[in-house]
């Protein structure tokens, strides 16, 4: 009564269309061996009937052929997958590093085609992959599901099953019996089983290459596009970066200066700067009082040795011999032309402490008649001539005191006297010499 | 290729329900005491792990040993030794399926599932190491509202985040797609109505076996074979490139590559060894993973392990032919230096260990392959800490070099990948079916088809 009622209720579904299942039915035969399996097939191959398919725990190598399947084409979408990423990657690179945001590293072009050649090879396979996948799934319309449709026991585990028309010539009984001689261990009969439904058959209507290409490439399309054009933002530039990468301000070897008048690159040091490795300056300034000053604070640096001395001697001879004398004098090659100092080895000056001949020597004699070689000798030198000047000083003074002549202990006194103002103004040749003694 | 196997791939003689019955058995039964045991102990070091990465995160790479001059060491030594035991999965599933290598069948599911985990430990230090992991993102090219700033092309770190990015995607999806027809089983096996059957329903995508279906998965399955296989040579490569294209002593080597790849596929082959020797025993698998398996593993092992000896012995002659300098005096300083403790490790378990293996007795006896494999996994570690460190803290200028201490944090961070390597691996064994149950079967019978 069940299967009557059944037998109604199929009846009343559409019907499917004629050249698609057979009259008669269908037959499902299981076997346990795959060998048994291939050569059932074959065998009701050869009697011109269909074999819709066959469901196995793994594939049955032969099966393809036994079947007349062709050959999958889904190489063919791994290549154009693979090509596609391969070019995607291309035109990614080379529109950042190139057109969008060029930026020089390492001196290398900014189409480094060699450097991008690792990013091609990654993405022609993952996008091969990936949709030589989406395809195949496509394809065999597999899809999460919580129904399996076309489920035969035993075809996941250790059965390997078949199922095939029963076209006119062959009744159930025999090919059953046909079949359960070459191995089957089950044969049973399908009209309309619930879980073969004819017309929508996934092996009658299978998607077309084509199509389930294009539908595995909407996603991606779409998404790219969205991207594109919902996110405004990234089309929009932000000058102060730009200004910054794309125009650097760093200034070329011969460009004109906007910061400095004239366009000039360069400027003279400010008022007071000191060259790298020049000596301190002097904490004296020019003057009589500072003069006095240095008399009373300043010292030697160096200790009165004999290289120092010979130094001194040397510099003295060479410098300030030629108005002073080689013996301080005052009896230089120039003289009496010009400028005629005082004799140095008077009392006066061999008290002068040495600060204070330094001190002229620095900044120049207080009639403002002798430079300061401040710029001409080096200080340590300066100080050694100095020192030598003080040896010369210390004998005159020894000699004056060795042999004390009548006229000798006043004369120097007040003919050292007059002797220092006397040469301020302009000194008349003539007369100067004569005085001195 | 006419392949003829003179001992049956599988032993014991089974039937198919068997193989379907035996494979399964640990996905429907409760996990005996042992793996709780071992859960727990690496649940606990992935804890310390997370203890350490979030130090690292919060308080800054100041948590680490790092200084200017030694500024790669732990965290890319462990990049490249995970990113390495992950080319051994690929290996073995992409490149011994293209030469017909049938025995590949047994271990092939679990060796791409270690590919997986491997390579999101990998994964994880380059986030971690970056300085601001919460703009990782920079690293990609999006489009964006920063210039907009592009990425630099021309960077191997940049490379590295495709080839990464490509490897892990490209081998999670083999690893899924052959996992479809073994979901199928264990959900036509799931109790009506259950839950599991309703999650397998789902990730199975409504595999039925159909044929035409089948002939369609082989094809593409081949084909992702055929694209894995350079791809697993261009991830390394690139990886490599990330010491090659700098101008170190002892890291601008145009030998890297190849030392990287065969590198790789020796710690891989060690990591597997160590897994599955373990696993069979503990699972009940050894007619499934047998003593054949185990010596065709062993044999690779041999020889990526001499591949390696004669890319050292290459590194030393190049460094003293060359006459320079710096690069004879980063070789002189791996070995007689601060750091040679480590160079002879790496030495001793890399060249030495390997030649055990010419022995027929010991590439049979699993527990002196463990022993071998676990050395190898060491000696592994050391070159890529030898090569990272001892090139850094000793360069160009002696006013530049300096020390390298680890800090307990990065200690613990190594740690912690390998608590969730570990941990991943234990749940993926009660989960999922660890041998490729449909493949199995189909080499069964006929081991050379």
């Amino acid at each position: 009564m069940a299967i009557t009622r059944m037998k109604a209720l199929l009846r009343s579904l559409p019907r499917p269309r004629q050249n698609e299942v057979p009259d008669s039915g269908v037959l499902r035969a299981d076997f346990a061996d795959p060998d048994e399996l291939l050569a059932a097939v074959r065998f009701i191959r050869s009697k011109g009937l269909k074999v819709y398919d066959t469901y196995t725990p793994f594939p049955v190598h032969g099966m393809d052929e036994a079947l007349e399947e062709p050959a999958s084409r889904l190489p063919w979408v791994t290549g154009i997958m693979g090509l596609l990423g391969c070019t995607g990657a291309a035109a990614l690179q080379y529109w950042t590093s190139v057109v969008d945001y060029p930026v020089v590293i390492g001196g290398k072009p900014l189409n480094s085609v060699p450097a991008f050649l690792p990013l091609l090879f990654e993405l022609t396979v993952l996008i091969g992959g990936l949709g030589t996948v989406a395809t195949f799934l496509l394809l065999s319309r597999m899809r999460p599901r919580m129904r399996t449709r076309n489920l035969h026991k035993g075809a996941n585990d250790d059965r390997f099953i078949l199922v095939a028309e029963l076209g006119r010539g062959t009744t159930f009984e025999t090919l059953s019996l046909e079949l359960r001689g070459m191995g089957a261990l089950e044969t049973e009969r399908l009209i309309q089983d619930a879980r073969i439904k004819p017309c929508r058959c996934h092996w009658e209507r299978e998607l077309p290459l084509p199509k389930a290409l294009g539908i595995a490439l909407v996603p991606p399309v779409l998404i790219l596009g969205a991207g594109i054009a919902l996110n405004r933002d990234f089309r929009h530039r932000v000058p102060e970066w730009d200004a910054g990468m794309l125009a650097p301000t760093a200034a070329q070897a011969y460009d004109p200066s906007p910061v400095l008048a004239h366009g000039q690159v360069i400027q003279a040091p400010l008022e007071g700067t000191v060259a790298r490795g020049a000596e301190r300056p002097l904490t004296f300034a020019p003057g009589e009082a500072e003069a006095l000053r240095a008399g009373l604070e300043l010292r030697s640096p160096l200790p009165a040795d004999e290289a120092n001395l010979a130094r001194g001697k040397v510099v003295w001879n060479r410098t300030c011999a030629t108005c002073h004398g080689d013996g301080a004098k005052g009896d230089g090659g120039v003289i009496p032309r010009f400028p005629n100092p005082p004799n140095l080895l008077v009392q006066k000056y061999c008290d002068y402490p040495e600060g204070r001949i330094f001190h002229v020597a620095t900044f120049g004699g207080p009639q403002k008649i002798m430079k300061g070689l401040e710029d001409l000798i080096p200080a340590p030198d300066r100080w050694r001539a100095v020192m030598y000047l003080k040896t010369l000083q210390a004998e005159a003074v020894k000699a004056r005191a060795a042999a004390p002549a009548p006229a000798a202990a006043t004369v120097p006194a007040p003919a050292a006297a007059p002797s220092s103002p006397a040469p301020a103004p302009a000194p008349s040749p003539a007369a100067l010499p004569g005085a001195k003694p | 290729m006419h392949e003829a196997h003179p001992a049956p791939l599988i032993e014991g003689n089974k039937t198919y329900k068997q193989v379907t019955e035996e494979v399964f058995r640990p996905t429907e039964s409760r996990p005996p005491k042992a793996w709780f045991f071992a859960i727990a102990v690496t649940l606990s070091m992935l804890s310390l792990g997370g203890w350490a990465i979030f130090n690292t995160l919060t308080r800054g790479i100041g948590t680490w040993g790092l200084n200017k001059t030694v500024g790669w060491a732990f965290d890319i030594t462990n990049f490249v030794f995970w990113v390495g035991i992950g080319h051994a999965g690929t290996l073995i599933s992409a490149i011994l399926f293209l030469f017909r290598q049938h025995w590949r069948t047994s271990i092939n599911r679990a060796a791409e599932a270690m590919t997986i985990f491997a390579v999101m430990c990998a994964g994880l230090f380059p986030i971690i190491h970056m300085g601001r992991p919460w703009v990782g993102h920079w690293a990609l090219p999006l489009p964006n509202t920063r210039g907009p700033l592009w990425v630099n092309f021309r960077s191997p770190l940049l490379w590295d985040v495709f080839a990464i990015s490509t490897y892990f995607t490209v081998s999670a999806v083999f690893w899924y797609i052959g996992l479809i027809p073994d979901l199928a089983t264990q959900r036509d096996r799931a109790p009506e109505g259950s839950t599991k059957k309703r999650i397998l329903s789902i990730a199975s995508l409504g595999w039925n076996g159909s044929n035409k279906r089948w002939s369609r998965y082989e094809t593409v399955y081949g084909l992702l074979a055929g694209l894995a296989t350079p791809l697993v040579v261009s991830v390394h490569t690139i990886v490599s490139w990330d010491f090659a294209t700098s101008v170190i002593p002892g890291w601008h080597a145009t030998l890297f590559p190849p030392y990287f790849v065969a590198g790789a596929v020796f710690s891989g082959f060690a990591m597997v060894l160590s897994l599955m020797i373990v696993a069979r025993k503990v699972m009940d698998f050894e007619e499934y993973i047998t003593k054949a398996h185990l010596e065709a593993m062993a044999k690779v092992l041999l020889l990526t392990g001499m591949i390696v000896s004669f890319a050292y012995a290459t590194e030393f002659f190049i460094a003293w032919y060359s006459g320079n300098q710096y690069e004879r005096y980063v070789f002189l300083n791996r070995a007689t230096g601060p750091f040679k403790w480590a160079f002879w490790t790496m030495v001793s378990c890399n060249v030495i260990t390997p030649h055990f293996l010419w022995s027929k007795k010991v590439r049979t006896t699993p527990w002196i392959l463990f022993i071998l494999s676990i050395f190898v996994n060491i000696g592994m570690w050391f070159e890529r800490f030898v090569i990272i460190v001892t090139s850094l803290h000793r360069d160009f200028l002696p006013s530049s070099w300096a020390m390298y201490k680890p800090t307990w944090i990065e200690v613990a961070t190594l740690m912690g990948s390998f608590g969730l390597f570990l941990t991943l691996f234990l749940i993926f064994c009660r989960v999922l079916p660890m041998i490729a149950a449909s493949e199995v079967k189909g080499v069964l019978k006929h081991g050379d088809h």
